[in-house]
């Protein structure tokens, strides 16, 4: 037994509260300039390492983080274990603590994915204000991108200081300053509609798409079409009601006879559950041992990413 | 979580540890094979032959190649989509033809940039490279589709690349590109999105050849390897399900079920139902009951008040 493991530290233990703060508080202004320079510290390391050792450090991080879902994953988790209980054994304690990285891997991701949007403001700030400054092809667009950003952030960002600063006071729409009504124009008003917009371009597109690919070209194309006209059909209230017209009068109604199976909605039915559902369950197939392989190539950084040898 | 290994639920572990063995065995064998890859037979994929030909055609027309690794976030999907757009730019930059590469996630942008220069560092046609061809759009759906779809109308591409995770915003890709006549190669995991593909682009890579891509454009002997050892799981998940339909029948044949999973009499023989077949219980482990908690002491902390209180009483 592996009773060394039970002195890591575990969900509920006070040791992991050192990463907590409350918010606003001296110590958390403490801890996240204490983060910043240690981060801008690695960053100055991993800059200054020389290019051949650079793939390594990779490599191990890579390894390390990879084994550690890993082993989240595959480590017994106790069963029905309630905060405040001890472990049973090593096991018990070592799942435990895999349980709490979790929550800290999470955090750290976090942070890096806050990280990297700030590069991704930086791409498009520099994509479309450079076709501003050199007033290139559709500079206008690109202004017109500018503005709606600034002003969004702007917006975005004084509303959530006074919410904070008011305590609150300011959420009830009889009380919402400029900035709620700024706020609430923009994203409710605007951003929403014009996402819901683009949505129900959807249906146009898929007008247009059925169109060019329900044609008989070959026989797949044909298969295609035919299968597609059953499904409609079936699903049109006055289609279906037809074929169980011409069906009942066929059978007389009784429900044990052979060319019932022959109904629109059976068939549409049979498509469904011995066709449809079958291939679907078999490219998930493939789709998962293909994420299960390309895992393992990046797990152990045995890919070469892209074009390069 | 905990409960994978209660009653049978190891078996599912054992399985994911042997297909992951499998693909593992296999890289091992291509790479002390020492072999370029080129032994293995690996089927014509229409959609990865066509790369090139949309690549030719864009540069004859003098007009960009996008590409789009989807709007998931940094996962195995998108790096394999990236994979595959760094096969797309070597010809792209060989060709000095322009590319545009249009990203939802920042984590995604930041390592679409590498691999893109990278790329072009590789081929020694770094003066070739646009800082800007590879751009971070926005990380809301619809606005990411608004800014894709205004690239393809503004710049008129030539040729589009849509692989990876998709979602809503897949046909309208697809029938923008096709309404300024651009050659269309897609692939996306989500099978809601792939008939949507399938309808309006021009080839489409359909589940698993979208991971088999990188071993058919490189060749390289981990990649082959890697897909000898897909077809190794899938040969082995065939025989299970052979497996599994023989035994569900074999055991639907000894009569009708008396008793409830627990061991209770029924009050009328009930039909065996799937889930009754020692194959399907073998992969779905039952849920702990009550009694299969164990008894566990309590924290030092915890349980000192609690003393207190008993010995105060």
């Amino acid at each position: 037994m592996m009773h060394w493991f039970s002195g890591l530290p575990l969900a509920q233990a006070q040791n992991l509260m050192f990463f907590e703060a409350e918010g606003g508080s001296q110590r958390a202004y403490l801890m996240a300039f204490a983060a910043i320079f240690v981060g801008l510290l690695l960053v100055f390391a991993m800059f200054n390492t020389p290019i051949r050792l650079r793939r390594p450090i990779i490599v191990a991080v890579t390894f390390l983080a990879g084994a550690f879902y890993f082993l989240s994953w595959l480590w017994p988790i106790p069963i029905g274990y309630e905060p405040g209980q001890k472990p049973l054994n090593g096991t018990e304690a070592f799942g435990l603590a895999l349980q709490d990285g979790t929550t800290v891997m999470g955090k750290i991701l976090q942070v890096i994915q806050g990280i990297l949007l700030f590069l991704g403001v930086y791409s498009v700030l520099r994509v479309h204000a450079g076709r501003f400054v050199k007033k290139q092809k559709d500079w206008a667009f690109s202004l017109v991108l500018l503005l709606s950003m600034m002003t969004m952030i702007i917006f975005g960002y004084a509303e959530y200081i006074d919410n904070v600063r008011s305590n609150g006071a300011h959420s009830a729409v009889e009380s919402w300053t400029i900035w709620q009504y700024g706020k609430d124009f923009l994203f409710d008003g605007m951003l929403q509609n014009m996402d819901a917009a683009m949505f129900s371009i959807i249906a146009f597109f898929i007008l247009s798409a059925a169109y060019r690919a329900f044609r008989i070209r070959s026989i797949e194309s044909t298969i295609l079409l035919t299968s597609a006209l059953i499904m409609i059909l079936a699903l049109m209230g006055l289609a279906e009601y037809g074929s169980t017209q011409v069906i009942n009068g066929m059978t007389g109604g009784d429900p044990s006879h052979f060319a019932n199976n022959f109904s629109l909605t059976s068939v549409r039915i049979w498509i469904r559950d011995n066709l449809q559902g079958p291939s679907i369950r078999a490219l998930e197939w493939g789709i998962f041992i293909g994420g299960l392989a390309m895992g393992i190539r990046l797990w152990l950084s045995l890919e070469r990413s892209g074009g390069g040898s | 979580m905990g409960e994978q290994y209660y009653d049978t639920g190891y078996v599912a572990i054992l399985i994911v540890l042997l297909f992951s063995g499998f693909v593992l065995f296999n890289i091992r064998r291509a790479i002390a094979s020492k072999g370029s890859g080129k032994d293995v037979y690996i089927r014509r994929i229409a959609g990865l032959n066509a790369i090139e030909e949309a690549i030719g055609r864009a540069t004859e027309m003098g007009r960009p190649v996008l590409m789009v690794p989807g709007i998931g976030g940094l996962n195995a999907i998108s790096m394999q989509a990236l994979n595959i757009f760094g096969h797309v730019t070597k010809t792209a930059a060989r060709f000095a033809t322009p590319i545009r590469l249009c990203c939802a996630d920042a984590a995604v942008y930041t390592v679409a940039q590498e691999i893109i220069s990278e790329t072009y560092q590789s081929e020694g046609l770094m003066e070739r490279f646009d800082q800007d061809s590879v751009r971070f759009v926005s990380d809301r759906q619809f606005a990411f589709a608004t800014g894709v779809s205004g690239t393809i109308h503004r710049e008129k591409v030539a040729a589009a690349f849509f692989l990876g995770e998709f979602f809503a915003e897949s046909l309208i890709f697809a029938e923008t590109a096709n309404s300024v006549g651009a050659i269309q190669v897609a692939g996306s995991t989500q099978n809601t999105q792939t008939p949507f593909f399938i309808a309006a682009c021009d080839y489409v890579l359909i589940s698993d050849e979208f991971y088999a891509a990188s071993a058919y454009l490189s060749r390289q002997p981990v990649l082959v390897g890697s897909l000898v050892g897909q077809d190794w799981v899938k040969m082995t998940i065939m025989a299970m399900v052979f497996l599994g339909s023989l035994s569900s029948t074999f055991e639907s044949l000894g009569g009708p079920r008396t008793t409830s999973p627990d061991g209770e009499p029924l009050p009328f023989p009930a039909r065996k139902s799937v889930g009754d077949s020692g194959f399907y219980r073998m992969l779905s482990p039952e849920k702990p009951k009550e009694a299969d908690i164990p008894k566990r002491e309590l924290e030092e902390s915890e349980a000192a008040p609690q003393g207190e209180e008993g010995g105060g009483a």
